[in-house]
């Protein structure tokens, strides 16, 4: 009875293990069942497709198609390509990032991403162009066939340089003449291939024209791009600052062996503003009494090349003293035109003996200009005199008592 | 005037016999060469203090020492000079019967008087004249400084004030010496006077200017009160010729010196633009800041003198 007990729980056990046991199999299976499923791939298959069986461009425009070829067998493969059909006028290959292709080496169960080049010649008009593509195997028992369907529409508007696109965005600044202009131009390679542009600018004489690559600080003069690759470069333009005020054309000539751009840019000027002052002898120090005007001559001078409106003075200057001038203010003042503005300055009758700052400041919109005069705050001699007199007074006294009352 | 020269001469010649004068003399002579030791050895330490000063030599005499700067020291021990010099010149005169010898001979009554404080004052110019070479010495020896135009000027002013100052006191123990017959009450009349005017009065300023205008320490108080409370303190103070001279001196020997207040309301723009240019004042500005205290100084010396002269010229002298 007993020894019955113990096979019974014996066989429990043992069938407890053996589910435990294939459960784990069953776990550790799963990728032994994948590999069988590779093994269902077919002997051989291969197969070419674009990304795009079909685009729409328009008239002149290079398309760039992304092709597919995949081994779909579970041997690797060489595999040969060929464009079978090209419509007239046009150059189409199939390339990698920079070589022309005609065969590839796919893995098992691999694929590979080229490219489908066509370039329009310069007659093709709009219209449906196929283009069709073959890939065989090396024996050549394999072949898989695609195609792709360009359709060309009209071109509207200006008729673009070739090799070379510039684009720009502003193409007329204005400013005043002492100022700095910056041209934004996107430049863009439309060659099939890598190439060094030289950059330059013809402008007006005395002029400074640099290029600069986008948010950077150096001076270039030629750039090298990718095939259809854009690069915004900047024209930094300064003017003779003495130019007057008007319209000046830039040229900008982009160049490479192949190809040739140009844009024309214009920078507006509209004259500087600069403002001088300063006194007459140019000394910037000045005298006063406590409590009393004192006098200054400031002339105010107008040295750009445009007229100044609103010209108002401010003065920076300790608390309860007064700083007035005459005019108060002047409306207009015509290029190097020169006017005097009368300065009173008066100290408070509290003021501390010693040298002070008065700051003044000329301010025309735009542009402002201070002057820092050292006025220096004087005691009144009256009080010395006065002093003398009491001094005097005394010794009349002393002088009347020794002639009243001496000589007894 | 042939009197007045020879009572003049025979003064001058007693003045600097006397070991009284000696032994004061010695006395100021050693406190004012330490003093401007001490100074000297000061500078020379703090030379970045002496490179930020237009006018270095002048630091000599502003710079403290040991314990006070020389114009301090003129200050406080001038007046000792000048009442020791004065204290007894009439009336020792009398107690020993001279006076009425003195004016038997051919020498007229205001000679006396004339000659005695002329004759002070001389001994006194002498006395400063050379501690302010000895000093200078002192600075050209000890720190190198060669004193400039403007600093010459300006000690020559202050020699002037220090000699007015000191013949003040001269002037007002003799008047002492006129009114008291006893020498004993008129040495103690001026010391007693001397330390009220040191000492009584800054205090007496002090609380009068609190009771007008009180500060309180646990309140913040207006500007205008604490304004109000310097400007009593300092008005009342200068009824002291110490804080007169010591006022006057101090915008004569520090150009940097632009008011003889201790406290002034100032804006925070005046403030900025006026620390613009740290430049010292001219001669004829400083003498301006402290005219008033000048003229009070040369007056009450004059007028202290007038009134000993016209009590003496109406004194019955032969009793």
């Amino acid at each position: 009875m007993k020894l019955k007990q113990e096979a019974s729980y014996f066989s429990c056990l043992l069938s407890i293990i053996l589910i435990v046991t294939v459960c784990f199999i069953a776990g550790t299976c799963d990728p032994a069942l994948g590999k069988e499923k590779k093994k269902d791939l077919p002997e051989r298959s291969i197969s070419v497709s674009p990304e795009y069986t079909g685009v729409i461009v328009s008239q002149g425009e290079d398309v760039s198609i992304d092709l597919d070829v995949s081994n779909g067998g579970r041997k690797d493969e060489d595999i040969e390509l060929k464009l079978t059909s090209i419509p007239d006028g046009w150059k189409a290959r199939i390339k990698t990032y920079s070589y022309g292709v005609t065969g590839v080496h796919i893995k098992s169960g691999k694929s590979k991403s080229l490219t489908l080049r066509a370039e329009p010649g310069e007659n093709v008009g709009p219209g449906k162009y196929t283009f069709g593509i073959e890939a065989r195997t090396a024996d050549g028992k394999l072949t898989s066939k695609s195609h792709v369907t360009i359709t060309v529409k009209e071109k509207k508007g200006e008729k673009k340089s070739k090799g070379i696109n510039i684009i720009t965005s502003y193409p007329v600044l204005r400013g005043p003449a002492d100022g700095k202009f910056e041209f934004s131009l996107e430049v863009e390679n439309k060659l099939d291939k890598d190439a060094i542009f030289n950059l330059t600018a013809k402008g007006p004489e005395n002029w400074e024209i640099n290029f600069k690559p986008a948010y950077e600080e150096k001076f270039i003069s030629s750039v090298r791009l990718k095939s259809d690759q854009s690069q915004s470069v900047a024209v930094e333009v300064k003017p003779y600052p003495w130019a007057k005020p008007g319209e000046y054309p830039i040229h900008v000539k982009v160049s490479s062996p192949e190809a040739k751009g140009e844009a024309s840019l214009m920078v507006t000027l509209t004259g500087n503003y600069k403002l001088d002052a300063g006194t007459a002898n140019g000394l910037l120090s000045l005298n006063a009494l406590r409590g009393k005007p004192a006098n200054l001559s400031v002339y105010v001078k107008n040295s750009g090349s445009a007229p100044l409106n609103n010209i108002r003075f401010l003065s920076v200057k300790p608390e309860n003293w007064k700083v007035k001038f005459s005019p108060e203010k002047i409306d207009s003042l015509a290029s190097q035109e020169l006017k005097q503005v009368e300065v009173t300055i008066t100290p408070t009758d509290q003021a501390l003996i010693g040298d002070y700052s008065v700051l003044l400041t000329i301010e025309a919109g735009r542009v402002s200009k201070s002057i820092e005069l050292r006025v220096s705050v004087n005691a009144s001699a009256a009080w010395g005199w006065i002093g003398i007199g009491i001094i005097v007074l005394v010794v009349a006294g002393l002088a009347f008592l020794f002639i009243k009352v001496g000589r007894r | 005037m042939q009197g007045l020269y020879a009572v003049f001469r025979k003064e001058i010649c007693d003045h600097f016999t006397s070991y009284r004068f000696v032994i004061l003399f010695a006395l100021i002579a050693m406190i004012s060469l330490i003093t401007s030791y001490m100074a000297g050895i000061h500078l020379r330490e703090d030379l970045e203090a002496l490179a930020k000063t237009r006018y270095p030599f002048l630091m000599l005499f502003s710079t403290p020492g040991a314990m006070f700067s020389m114009v301090q020291f003129v200050a406080f021990f001038g007046p000792l000079i000048g009442l020791v010099l004065g204290f007894d010149s009439i009336n020792r005169e009398r107690a020993h019967g001279t006076l009425i010898k003195l004016v038997s001979q051919p020498i007229y009554r205001d000679a006396v008087i004339n000659g005695k404080f002329l004759a002070g004052v001389m001994t006194v110019s002498v006395m400063l004249l050379s501690i302010i070479l000895v000093i200078t010495g002192f600075g050209l020896a000890i720190v190198g400084l060669v004193p400039g135009v403007e600093e010459i000027w300006r000690l020559f002013v202050f020699l002037i004030i220090s000699i007015f100052y000191v013949s003040f006191w001269i002037a007002l123990s003799i008047l002492f010496s006129i009114l008291f017959k006893s020498i004993v009450t008129s040495a103690l009349a001026s010391g007693a006077l001397w330390i009220f005017l040191w000492l009584i009065i800054p205090v007496g300023a002090n609380v009068l200017a609190n009771a007008v205008a009180p500060i309180n320490a646990h309140e913040e108080t207006q500007a205008e009160t604490i304004i109000k409370n310097a400007r009593i303190k300092e008005i009342t103070s200068l009824a002291s010729p110490m804080v007169l001279y010591s006022e006057a001196t101090a915008a004569i020997i520090d150009p940097m010196l632009n008011t003889t207040r201790s406290i002034t309301l100032m804006g925070p723009m005046e403030k900025l633009l006026s620390s613009r240019f740290q430049n010292p004042l001219p001669l004829g500005q400083s003498l301006l800041v402290v005219f008033p205290h000048l003229t009070v100084l040369i007056a009450i010396t004059l007028i202290c003198f007038a009134v000993s002269y016209l009590v003496f010229m109406l004194q019955e002298i032969r009793t």
